[in-house]
């Protein structure tokens, strides 16, 4: 590990120790990932020369040693894909990716990666000013003295916007905010890797709806282990953050104790859900169901159907298809949410919605549920049970879930995004 | 459907073309206005004072040399779109940036208090106790910065400072002076080789020529978001606030010659209610109305440096750490710029409110001799970074305007160190 500032204005010695100069500046070659050193630029009296990468030996906080006598004294040319680290990058601004300001690059750090070195990350954090400052080394004392940690903040590279070569500021490819907000499944990958203490603090960090996605994207095993191992009180409260069909999965591993404790603790419609979603065998449609869906009576316009949507305020994943059910609760028909806006407002829905609705049987394998979802091209297909009610939706997500093989499951971006930081 | 018309009247175009540039006038003017802030009058009125219309010259030279310096400031606000502050960390690194910011802030700090105790002396004349003002004061300009645009703060402080230039201009009027005196002494230097005297000279352009003051326009033009295409615009701006910056300047020295030096009165200028003593002599002579126009002057050029010197300290931290920057932005999208900003108030009214009045001396004068150490390191590097092509592209300084640069630069070295010296030393 180098900080680029360590580097700056020490001496350059040539194979057999004699100074020639100093280091002015280091070069990098962007297009990767993390952008290999190419070279130095080397202050000899006055005049910049540019040392290739394979001449020199060492560079690190003492300076940098040269394995070669001969040097090509050539004035330094800066090739299109390669940045001068301090002409270009050093204390430059940050900017989000709607171009706020953020924070200005304090300190570049590099780290051998595959045995060699590249730049790796941007320090924005108030240690990597003090090092710049040169307190560095008496603030860590004094701070240690007062039991103080000197905080540290770093920005991948990889976050960064590739830069051209006239940069008045750099900037970031994801949302500030989100770097510290990863993915739910990202954290879930990570959490699944702790032990089982450090993981039950890791969801107590988070609130209830990430600490819902993140578990939702988890091992059975993990998901289990977590529920148990938090405050039941707490743990109702994730769970009803979660999809009913998801947890309705997850509550059904629990041990009867826990089940029963945690499911008392729900909010009453919530926990009646969960239950009845338990009652299906885990691999049939009714296991596989969510019972969040949208339904209206028949007898409705198409302006007052809108308004029962904006009532409802549903959730993108189950808006698309309005299910049309009697006053037995049997399904009789399906609308998408295109047919009703290009309605005349004041048509019964009886009218265009479409009247022989595909659906399945609660005890339908989740075989034939994807069969039937790939068959018709369907966003969700509707659950009946052997009277013809309408029980619930089966999600094309849900249902594809089934085809891949275990371990790739979690990595499949979801279909239906979840309103994250990203989108703001 | 018919076609929009393509081609302006000529009548119409000039039109736009005047639009356009009062668009752009703003940053030049409140940037003048300010600062002729607390400071700035007390020491107009020391000068009228003491030496009658003699130092008017010394208005019209500092009006050139502060258009220069202005513009300067502008042209690299224009052309980088970045305060000072940020240029010279990217230039100059980590440590001359802490230096030039550390200095200024607590320099800043210094003026803040003198602009509470300004409101807190004009508010006086009228039996307004000095918490009550402070307080006043300090609530009006935050909520004013916190919740106005940049067109709203910007229309508001340019009245402001219409406001007071039309209060000096009528004191001035009201005491009678001798106008054919006044105007051949803006022209004619009357010198003098006391000490005290040529102490004053250096003590006006000092309060005239400020680092925040130049700090101040080039992050005032880059939050405005002005560009090399406002050059001309810009130019007319900063000349117009230097001028007008002066012309009050002026009134308030004719006015204390007329009222005060010419009608013979004495007045101890160094005690700490000398401006107040000053807008009390005017009354005998000009009348009430006079010694009300004073205070209100005073009380609006007062509020107006309240409001622009906090400013410039949080343009000048946030620009440097590359933290959001802007009146336009609300107070959650650029926290710690607001924050830092009413941080700065809040201090200094804290400072006004528990420090007795004879410690407040100090740490004015302490202030003031960190200004005059720091402009030297200020405008170097405001002339250095003009100079650099690759930084300002078509709005790099030229021969002309770098020569005169230098020169104003170093003329304004040798005054500020004088006044350190003068002030720390004596003679």
């Amino acid at each position: 590990m180098l900080y680029l500032s360590q580097a700056i204005g020490r001496p350059v010695r040539d194979q057999h120790g004699e100074p020639i100069g100093r280091v002015a500046d280091v070069i990098v070659a962007i297009g990767d990932r993390y952008p290999p050193v190419t070279g130095i630029v080397v202050d000899t009296n006055g005049r910049e020369i540019f040392l290739h990468w394979q001449s020199v030996t060492s560079l690190d906080a003492s300076g940098a040693t040269l394995g070669t006598s001969a040097i090509d004294i050539t004035k330094f040319q800066q090739r299109p894909n390669e940045i001068r680290l301090k002409l270009d990058l050093m204390d430059r601004q940050i900017v989000d990716i709607d171009g706020r300001k953020v924070v200005r690059v304090n300190d570049l750090r590099l780290d051998e990666v595959e045995g060699s070195l590249h730049l790796v990350a941007v320090d924005v954090g108030p240690s990597g000013l003090l090092r710049r400052l040169g307190i560095e080394g008496p603030w860590r004392t004094l701070a240690r003295g007062l039991h103080r940690e000197v905080p540290e903040r770093y920005i991948d590279w990889e976050d960064v916007d590739p830069v051209e070569r006239t940069i008045a500021s750099v900037k970031l490819r994801v949302p500030h905010k989100g770097l510290a907000e990863l993915h739910p499944a990202d954290l879930a990958t990570i959490i699944d890797q702790l032990s089982r203490n450090d993981r039950v603090g890791v969801i107590t960090a988070l609130d209830d709806e990430a600490a819902a996605d993140a578990i939702g994207e988890m091992e059975p095993d993990t998901q289990v282990d977590i529920l148990e191992d938090l405050e039941p009180a707490r743990a109702a409260d994730i769970l009803e953050e979660m999809d009913p069909d998801e947890a309705a999965d997850l509550v059904a591993d629990l041990s009867h104790e826990s089940r029963a404790e945690i499911l008392g603790l729900m909010e009453k419609d919530e926990a009646d859900e969960v239950q009845e979603l338990m009652t299906y065998a885990e691999d049939t449609a009714g296991g596989i169901m969510t019972t969040e869906f949208v339904a209206v009576r028949a007898s409705l316009t198409a302006a007052q159907t809108i308004d029962r949507l904006r009532e409802l305020e549903p959730d993108a994943e189950m808006i698309y298809y309005v299910y049309v059910t009697d006053s037995d609760e049997r399904l009789v028909g399906v609308l998408s949410l295109r047919d009703l806006i290009v309605a005349k407002p004041n048509t019964p829905i009886s009218r265009f919605m479409f009247d022989e609705p595909v659906a399945v049987h609660t005890d339908a394998s989740q075989e034939e549920v994807t069969e039937v979802v790939a068959r018709y091209n369907l966003l969700a297909v509707p659950v009946v049970d052997a009277e013809g009610r309408l029980e619930g939706i089966v999600t094309v997500d849900d249902a594809i879930d089934t085809l891949l093989p275990e371990p790739s499951k979690r990595r499949l971006p979801r279909l239906f995004s979840r309103s994250g930081a990203a989108e703001r | 459907m018919k076609a929009p018309a393509l081609s302006l009247t000529p009548r119409a175009a000039n039109r736009v073309r005047f639009a356009a540039i009062l668009g752009v006038l703003g940053p030049g003017l409140v940037s003048g206005f300010a600062d002729n802030d607390a400071g700035g009058i007390s020491t107009y009125s020391v000068a009228g004072v003491q030496f009658g219309y003699d130092l008017l010259w010394v208005l019209l030279a500092s009006q050139i040399v502060l258009f220069f310096t202005q513009e300067v400031g502008a042209r690299l606000g224009l052309a980088t779109g970045q305060g000072l502050a940020g240029i010279v960390r990217e230039r100059y690194g980590v440590r001359w940036a802490a230096f030039m910011i550390s200095a200024m802030l607590i320099a800043n700090t210094g003026s803040i208090v003198a602009e509470f105790a300004g409101c807190g002396a004009a508010l006086d004349l009228f039996g307004v106790p000095n918490w009550v003002s402070a307080l006043l004061a300090a609530t009006v300009v935050v909520l004013l910065l916190t919740r106005g645009s940049y067109r709203k703060v910007q229309y508001l402080f340019v009245a402001v400072g219409l406001g007071v230039s039309v209060a000096y201009l009528v004191s001035a009027v009201l005491a009678h002076p001798d106008w054919g005196h006044a105007a051949s002494s803006l022209v004619v230097p009357r010198l003098a080789s006391s000490p005290l005297y040529w102490l004053t000279v250096v003590a006006t352009v000092g309060t005239t020529i400020t680092p925040w003051g130049q700090a101040f326009i080039q992050s005032y033009v880059a939050d405005k978001r002005l560009g090399p295409e406002d050059l001309v615009a810009e130019r007319l701006d900063v000349g117009l606030g230097a001028f007008l910056t002066n012309l009050i300047g002026a009134f308030i020295v004719i006015a204390c010659a007329a009222a005060v030096y010419s009608a013979g009165k004495q007045i101890d200028t160094s005690s700490p209610d000398a401006i107040q003593q000053i807008a009390l002599a005017l009354k005998p002579l000009a009348g009430d109305g006079a010694t009300v126009l004073f205070a209100v002057g005073l009380l609006a050029a007062s509020f107006l440096g309240l409001g622009v010197v906090p400013l410039t300290s949080a343009y000048a931290a946030c620009e440097a750490f590359g933290w959001e920057t802007g009146v336009d932005w609300r107070v959650r999208e650029a926290p710690a710029f607001y924050g830092l900003m009413i941080f700065f108030i809040a201090f200094a009214a804290l400072f006004i409110l528990l420090v007795p009045a004879r410690m407040l001396i100090t740490v004015m004068f302490t202030a003031q001799v960190i200004n005059c150490l720091l402009l030297p390191f200020v405008l170097v590097f405001v002339m250095r970074l003009s100079a650099d092509k690759k930084l300002m592209g078509p709005l790099v300084s030229g021969r002309f305007l770098l020569t005169v640069g230098w020169l104003g630069t170093a003329l304004l070295v040798v005054l500020s160190l004088t006044l350190v010296a003068t002030s720390l030393f004596g003679f």
